[in-house]
């Protein structure tokens, strides 16, 4: 697989060449990092150097007392354990039947598709805060206003359009002979599923399972409205409210924002090598 | 077939044909859960919205049908339309950047090189980063005195007054920080699309004595297009209904159609109606940008066999 | 590709396609179950446990404080439900609650500009008959009128908070000016004096931007004028559209205009404002800002107490003093079932010692008239130079749409500000807009 890859790129390039891709490289990386190296610098700077001046916050001193308001506070933490509770589940849901329902799609005959995708696709247009009420009087009457599943259902309801197109998207890609060389063995059309398709498509897989975590864990709106207790808050509620009604903490949210980012950022490290192997190269050959 | 057979096929028609064949109920029953949860939660709310856009509505209930009365206001309103004008802007602006840039990115991660995995999670930062701590971040980075980009943008001369209170700078601001912060979605599922071209196709081409522009638009772009067509939708429909990132960077100043149907029905009093057909509005001209995916630039909806 | 030979001895049967299935959906329902059952936790605490929602509590912990000594006094818990910091999400969320008719919380710390809004959609209780006249004037009079609405009163002012000026006492001294400015004109030529002789690099810094704080500012300029913007006798007049107003406004553009305030300060919040004038070494002569910025002096990064004075704002010449009223009312909600334990928690929380106890330990200022007089209070410094200001507050106006007139006002507050358009045109334009408000209304 390796081998594919590099020969795209690395024998036509002279050194000029690769110079001036790292270069460029190198500006990406600088401008996708530096409002969180900002972030950073805010966070361990005291409230008042932070608002003096860009020069200020550059320079002064550095101290803790921002991260120690940060975690001096239970809530957070616990708003941290909500969190990953709620991505990791609504990931989990939303991979297990949206892949299912993608396959079937892709891969599978029957009528219907186009109003399936199209129904699917639909609930992606409308603006979530338009009902927002009506969704809290239907999760009031079930009872689950104030507990995970008052933000695990939206979320996953909100997730599953995109999950599923991408999906879709990765699945028609992949050989059309595949489950009929699998049947020849004697494998049933799940089994086909499970065993052959699913890791051929793990990058979609994978990515799907990136941005629907990083969709749940981002959001919002649901989380703001449907969640009453402060133990229940997600650090998307928790972090704003390092503030009183007069003020607002920057440096504790600051020191929050680091927080909540550096898991998500070496989550992505260890699952976007899954994205590389498992490739269809074999799948070509075989 | 014996002819009894066959008028049985004809008559029980395509519901015998769909449900009848274990093969195809398989094929729904893999579907149902997903469809049943959205239509489920997401159903009744929404026709239920579009039930207050015709009606004399408020906050407390439903009032009496007045058909298209709450349109008609609502496009002579003109904070909707200039919510409406900044939409637009803002979406054509910070998807074709993010487009552009996101592929170039992907096209630049897909190679391997000394370090690629840890650039692949840096490019990630800005999307992984969360999103109401950033809008309110940049905020403070775009605030006159305090803040850095001001301040540089003071230096180099470039803005004659302060960023955040000009809107057409603030709506520059919005895309510009739309794109950092979107663009590593675009960039991922590029990446994604890109890796499963695989390379005995280019060697193929090399072959054959294609350079690399043409490598480029014959056989990674056609190759791309699924992908392509999927995440810059996506994006578009995500862009179009931009709310946190203006409400909370303009400090509720600059309109999108969002912000107007949030104004409208969450805090104003009298105008919960229109902004119900604010958000009906929004939901069919997505639908109609969906329908041009779709139609005129052969978006596969996975139904083709 | 080895997974072929995984596959191959597997039986073929239909039997297992549909077993296999239903087996992996029971897997992920049965982990669907147990999530539910971790997260059910949740919801209200049962009931004989009152909620008393309200945003998050000072930093000294005045009212967990005081919930534990009435928590220890009572047969019945008191629980303090966390709502967002920010007023508008606050708000927003309250809204929600209502709107779908439940009624989790009983005894609400609401906003002032809230009750109106609250009780003309039937949400919060009268509480006439439990707050009667008598108890009524033991009140100042601004916060009270934030309470009532068409005659009725739905709740009881709990503290309040008034517009200041901030001034820089060594700064002034040093330019030889011994005493705050008592109009907008003295302020000006002040600023003007002490910024070219000392090289201060703003005049004065208020909040500019075009959000509710906005229009206490533009509404300062306006009441101290002469202006108002509903009639104080019928609110159903709308009244903004007169030469007192728009002069009103002229002076709040001529800060800007005249270079006494930055550019910038159409886009100032209270922490913008805050971090230009308390912040060491200090960039401002004189500063707009609540009460509660007293409390940065003395801190470490910000300037001492013996640099700043405060007091009430300046006027125009010959009108009355004029502040905006802030704070927070105690309300009910209508639908609690407890209703009678949440006018014991609030006699409780709005009772002079109580009131007094949150005064002296955070400086939240007391709604209650004859506090204002107490010698421990007396000596607060807000107080004893700013007492004034407190007596002399405007609410902004009571009124169930007050919410859609705030967003006309911020909007042309701002650019009247700016200078997008003359005060004239922003009165005449705010007079139409409002007028179809309270017709929209009726």
């Amino acid at each position: 697989m390796a081998s594919a890859a590099t020969t795209k790129g690395a024998t036509s390039r002279g050194p000029l060449n690769m110079i001036l891709f790292y270069v460029f490289l190198a500006f990406f990386v600088l401008v996708s990092m530096f409002p969180l190296l900002w972030v950073f610098r805010m966070s361990i700077v005291t409230k008042a150097d932070l608002l003096t001046s860009p020069t200020v916050t550059l320079t002064a001193p550095p101290v803790v007392e921002s991260y120690k308001t940060v975690f001096g506070n239970p809530d957070f933490i616990q708003a941290l354990v909500n969190s990953v509770i709620v991505s990791g589940s609504t990931t989990v849901i939303c991979l297990f039947f949206g892949s299912i329902c993608a396959y079937a799609i892709a891969r599978l005959r029957f009528r219907f598709k186009s109003p399936i995708m199209t129904l699917i696709l639909a609930i992606s247009f409308f603006p979530a805060v338009a009902i927002i009420a009506p969704l809290f009087i239907q999760f009031s009457a079930v009872g689950v206003i104030d507990t995970y599943w008052a933000m695990i259902i939206p979320d996953t309801v909100f997730a599953l359009p995109l999950t599923i197109w991408i999906l879709v998207a990765f699945f028609r890609e992949l050989p059309a002979d595949l489950e009929e060389a699998a049947k020849v063995d004697g494998a049933t059309t799940i089994q086909a599923f499970r065993k052959v398709i699913v890791p051929l498509a793990a990058p979609g897989v994978f990515t799907t399972a990136i941005l629907t975590f990083i969709f749940a864990w981002n959001e919002f709106l649901f989380a703001n409205t449907f969640i009453f207790t402060a133990a229940h808050y997600p650090v998307t509620v928790a972090i704003p409210n390092f503030a009183t009604v007069y003020t607002t903490d920057y440096g504790a949210q600051s020191a929050g924002a680091v927080v909540v980012t550096i898991p998500l950022v070496i989550l992505v490290l260890i699952f976007q090598r899954r994205i590389v192997s498992g490739l269809t190269a074999g799948a070509v050959k075989g | 077939m014996t002819s009894a057979t066959s008028e049985k096929k004809r008559r029980g028609g395509w519901f015998r044909e769909e449900f009848g064949n274990p093969e195809r109920r398989l094929a729904y029953y893999m579907v149902l859960p997903a469809v049943l949860i959205i239509v489920i939660i997401a159903f009744f709310p929404i026709a239920y919205s579009v039930v207050l856009s015709v009606t004399d509505s408020t906050i407390t209930g439903m009032g009496s049908f007045v058909g298209v009365e709450n349109y008609v206001e609502m496009f002579k309103n003109p904070d909707f339309l200039e919510g409406l004008k900044n939409t637009v802007i803002f979406t054509v602006g910070s998807v074709a950047l993010e487009f552009v840039i996101g592929l170039g990115v992907a096209l630049a991660v897909n190679r391997a090189f000394r370090g690629r995995g840890l650039v692949r999670a840096a490019v990630l930062v800005p999307w992984a980063f969360p999103t109401v701590i950033s809008a309110v971040m940049w905020r403070l980075m775009f605030q006159d005195p305090i803040g850095i980009i001001n301040e540089t943008a003071n230096a180099l001369g470039i803005i004659s007054q302060p960023i955040l209170s000009d809107a057409t700078l603030l709506l520059i601001a919005c895309i510009l920080v739309d794109v950092w912060k979107t663009m590593p979605f675009m960039a991922l599922l590029l990446l994604a699309g890109l890796q499963t071209i695989p390379g005995e196709v280019y060697e193929a081409a090399r072959v054959d004595g294609a350079n690399v522009m043409q490598r480029f638009f014959r056989i990674t772009l056609p190759l791309l297009k699924g992908t392509i067509l999927v995440a810059v939708l996506f994006r578009t429909l995500d862009a179009y209904r931009v709310y946190d990132l203006f409400w909370v960077l303009s400090s509720e100043q600059l309109e999108s159609l969002s912000t107007f149907v949030f104004k409208s029905v969450r805090i104003s009093q009298l105008l919960f109606a229109q902004g119900n057909a604010a958000a009906v509005f929004i939901f069919v001209t997505a639908f109609i940008i969906a329908l041009i995916f779709i139609r005129i630039f052969g978006m596969q909806t996975g139904t083709e066999e | 590709m080895t997974d072929r030979g995984e596959i191959t001895g597997v039986s073929a049967s239909r039997k297992l396609n549909r077993r296999d299935f239903l087996k992996m959906s029971g897997a992920g329902l049965a982990g669907a179950a147990l999530l539910g059952a971790a997260g059910c936790g949740g919801g209200s605490s049962g009931s004989g446990t009152l909620i008393f929602g309200m945003g998050p509590d000072d930093a000294q912990g005045t009212m967990a404080a005081l919930i534990e000594k009435f928590n220890k006094q009572s047969d019945f818990k008191v629980e303090h439900q966390v709502m967002p910091a920010d007023t508008g999400s606050y708000f927003d969320k309250l809204k929600t609650e209502f709107q779908a008719g439940t009624g989790n919380i009983d005894v609400i710390g609401g906003d002032v500009i809230w009750p109106a809004q609250l009780a003309a959609n039937g949400w919060i209780l009268d509480l006439s008959d439990k707050f009667p006249a008598s108890e009524q004037q033991k009140f100042l009079e601004a916060p009270l009128n934030s309470v009532t609405y068409e005659g009725k009163v739905y709740g009881v002012p709990w503290y309040t908070d008034a517009g200041m000026l901030y001034h820089r006492i060594d700064l002034l001294e040093k330019s030889g000016y011994s005493e705050p400015p008592k109009t907008w004109d003295e302020l000006q030529e002040m600023a003007d004096k002490v910024t070219q002789d000392q090289g201060v690099k703003y005049g004065f810094v208020f909040q500019g931007d075009a959000y509710e704080g906005g229009v206490c500012n533009g509404l300062e300029y306006i009441w101290q004028h002469g202006g108002d913007v509903l009639d104080p006798s019928d609110p159903n007049k709308v009244i903004i559209d007169s030469p007192e107003s728009a002069a009103g406004l002229a002076t709040e553009a001529s800060m800007m205009s005249s270079g006494v305030s930055p550019q910038a300060v159409s886009t100032y919040q209270e922490a913008e404002t805050d971090a230009a004038f308390f912040q060491d070494p200090g960039n401002a002569v004189f500063a707009r800002q609540w009460p509660y910025g007293y409390a940065y002096l003395d801190t470490k990064g910000y300037l001492k107490q013996d640099q700043v004075g405060v007091g009430p704002l300046p006027t125009e010449e010959g009108q009355d003093l004029a502040s905006c009223l802030g704070g927070w009312d105690m309300l009910i909600n209508a639908q609690s079932d407890m209703q009678d334990e949440a006018w014991e928690f609030i006699k409780f929380m709005t009772a002079p010692e109580q009131m007094k106890f949150r005064a002296v330990r955070a400086t939240v200022l007391p709604t209650r008239s004859a506090l204002l007089e107490d010698p421990e209070i007396s000596k607060i410094p807000v107080v004893a130079q700013g007492k004034p200001a407190i007596e002399n507050t405007h609410a902004r106006p009571v009124s169930e749409y007050y919410s859609d007139m705030s967003l006309e006002m911020n909007e042309q507050f701002n650019a009247a500000l700016k200078g997008d358009v003359s005060p004239e045109e922003a009165v005449s334009t705010l007079q139409e807009s409002l007028e179809g408000i309270v017709e929209a209304g009726n």
